[in-house]
């Protein structure tokens, strides 16, 4: 017992640091979007949340973040299945694949800003070569949250498919030669050997993907600005013009609707 | 060739073009005279001419310097934090009760995920009062919250592999707990030890909303290529990325065996 007391007092000091750099500054946060100006208890700043159109807010981002999980999620059991076999070459595709990781989320939205203009821009370059005219990607509300979860999914499929390839990895080859042997295709292969014994990891990176989705910053404020709005950039925009109660309604709004995914989270943890 | 190997090839080239064709682009915008490239209506696809007047032209006109350099010392603040905290924990961490451990593990995990922007608004008025607001440590104490975690579970892995039997050896030759860590058990997971760190330093390179917050007033090298893509200086912001970004790809590429699945979904076990 007295052992054990040691061993804690070495992780004591990132215990505090933590408590001290994500749960003070939580709370505190909470505290300040229930405050006034003149430091008086109020609920106001919610209320005025409203006039911020906060519903359709909260509608663009999720619509962001599942949107870029399916992507991600569809790109990454494509890599990580070609890259579970074995070929020639498999060392460069799988060097290469990792590379976006590696690019800033700065650097990656300024890219694809320059892929998709309001006219002209390489996208529509590639479109003219084919005879075809240039489309306004930023047109509708739809098409502009479009062009984000495609940067998006650009910078972070890698980390989709490394954690999907740990999982492909987990699953014995005998399983694949048995449904071989009772005559499944690849594709049935894959539905009914690959996936169901991939379930736990694609769980879990849809968590941890979604929680960094629904953050998602530096990309919406290149690519799209301030409208359409996401929480996000709403609230940084706020942060930068009002007050810090008002800002912190908004940042409270992040964290209440996150806090559903950390709960996710912990649960599945718990099972491992 | 069997219809399986094509489809592989097929699906392997088409991937690694889609990985690849943005960075060819950031390429071609850097390297082309901005009439093929930001000035057209329809960019080209090829390079059409070669020159290297837009990087001269950025890094005259405009000051990489002083952003790099702010950069540069806030990430190696963040690694240096992240040994000196995640060292001692990570060793905590791998000698306690699995269940305490995993208990500091999943309130490491919440931390990770807690909203950036929930962090940063109550603690830019803290960091006014400090005098902490715009500064180097200030920055790193706060970018320190993305990477502990992280840091953490790799020590404790590394830390983990370590025998038992060395810290009993040492123990008996009459060690204490803290020259054993010092003199035995950093040097033998040494390479932990620097994967956390480098890690950790990419991580602060590449770190925005932190850094947009708590340090408008002299910016680091992300922020400032945002504010030059919002005053309009295109090039400028083309040809900072591109510096920006060769570190890291090469820093990804040698980390790439430590950068698993296992430590990304936090240790998940099967």
């Amino acid at each position: 017992m007295r052992r054990d007391l040691k061993y804690f007092l070495f992780v004591l000091p990132s215990i505090i640091y933590v408590l001290a750099f994500a749960f003070y500054p939580s709370a505190r946060a909470v505290y300040l979007s229930f405050e006034n100006s003149r430091g008086q208890f109020t609920l106001a700043n919610y209320k005025e949340l409203f006039f911020f159109n906060i519903y359709g807010t909260i509608e663009n981002t999720v619509i962001v973040t599942v949107g870029a999980l399916l992507i991600q999620l569809g790109l990454a059991l494509g890599i990580s299945s070609i890259l579970v076999r074995e070929f020639r070459g498999k060392k460069l595709v799988s060097t290469i694949s990792i590379i976006p990781m590696g690019v800033a989320t700065v650097v990656a939205a300024i890219t694809f800003s320059f892929i998709f203009q309001t006219s002209g821009g390489y996208a529509n370059s590639f479109l003219h070569l084919f005879g075809l005219n240039g489309v306004n990607w930023y047109s509708t509300t739809l098409s502009s949250l479009f062009i984000v979860m495609i940067a998006d999914s650009w910078k972070n499929t890698p980390i989709m498919t490394l954690i999907l390839l740990a999982g492909m990895y987990s699953i014995p080859r005998d399983l694949y030669f048995a449904a071989s042997l009772d005559g499944a295709g690849p594709l049935r292969r894959f539905i009914h050997v690959t996936l169901p014994n991939l379930k736990k990891f694609i769980a879990i990176a849809l968590i941890i993907r979604g929680v960094s989705e629904f953050n998602i910053f530096a990309l919406p404020l290149i690519l799209i600005g301030y409208t359409p709005p996401l929480l996000t950039t709403l609230t940084y925009s706020l942060y930068s013009t009002t007050t810090k109660n008002l800002a912190s309604a908004g940042a409270v709004l992040i964290l209440a609707l996150i806090s559903v995914l950390i709960f996710l989270n912990i649960k599945l943890g718990g099972k491992r | 060739m069997k219809a399986g190997k094509i489809l592989t090839y097929v699906g392997a080239t088409i991937f690694t073009l889609y990985f690849l064709v943005p960075l060819y682009l950031l390429f071609l915008i850097a390297f082309s005279p901005a009439k093929f490239t930001l000035e057209a209506l329809y960019p080209s696809l090829i390079l059409k001419q070669f020159t290297l007047n837009n990087l001269i032209y950025a890094f005259t006109q405009y000051d990489f310097i002083s952003p790099f350099l702010k950069s540069f010392f806030v990430a190696s603040l963040v690694g240096i934090l992240a040994i000196v905290l995640g060292v001692p924990a990570g060793y905590g961490l791998s000698r306690l009760p699995s269940r305490l451990a995993y208990g500091i593990i999943v309130l490491l995990l919440i931390t990770n995920m807690v909203p950036g922007l929930i962090v940063a608004i109550p603690i830019s008025v803290e960091f006014i009062k400090l005098h902490l607001f715009d500064s180097i440590p200030g920055l790193a104490l706060v970018q320190e919250l993305v990477t502990l975690p992280l840091a953490v579970f790799i020590l404790q892995g590394t830390f983990s592999a370590v025998p038992r039997e060395i810290e009993y050896q040492a123990k008996m030759d009459g060690a204490s707990t803290f020259s054993f860590l010092t003199d035995v058990l950093m040097p033998v997971a040494l390479p932990g030890i620097v994967t956390a760190f480098l890690i950790s330093w990419m991580f602060s390179w590449d770190e925005f909303t932190y850094a947009i917050l708590l340090s408008p007033i002299h910016p680091t090298l992300p922020v400032e290529i945002y504010l030059n893509i919002e005053r309009g200086n295109e090039l400028a912001a083309v040809a900072f990325s591109l510096v920006f970004t060769i570190p890291v790809i090469v820093l990804t590429l040698i980390l790439q065996k430590y950068l698993k699945g296992e430590y990304l979904a936090g240790g998940v076990k099967y």
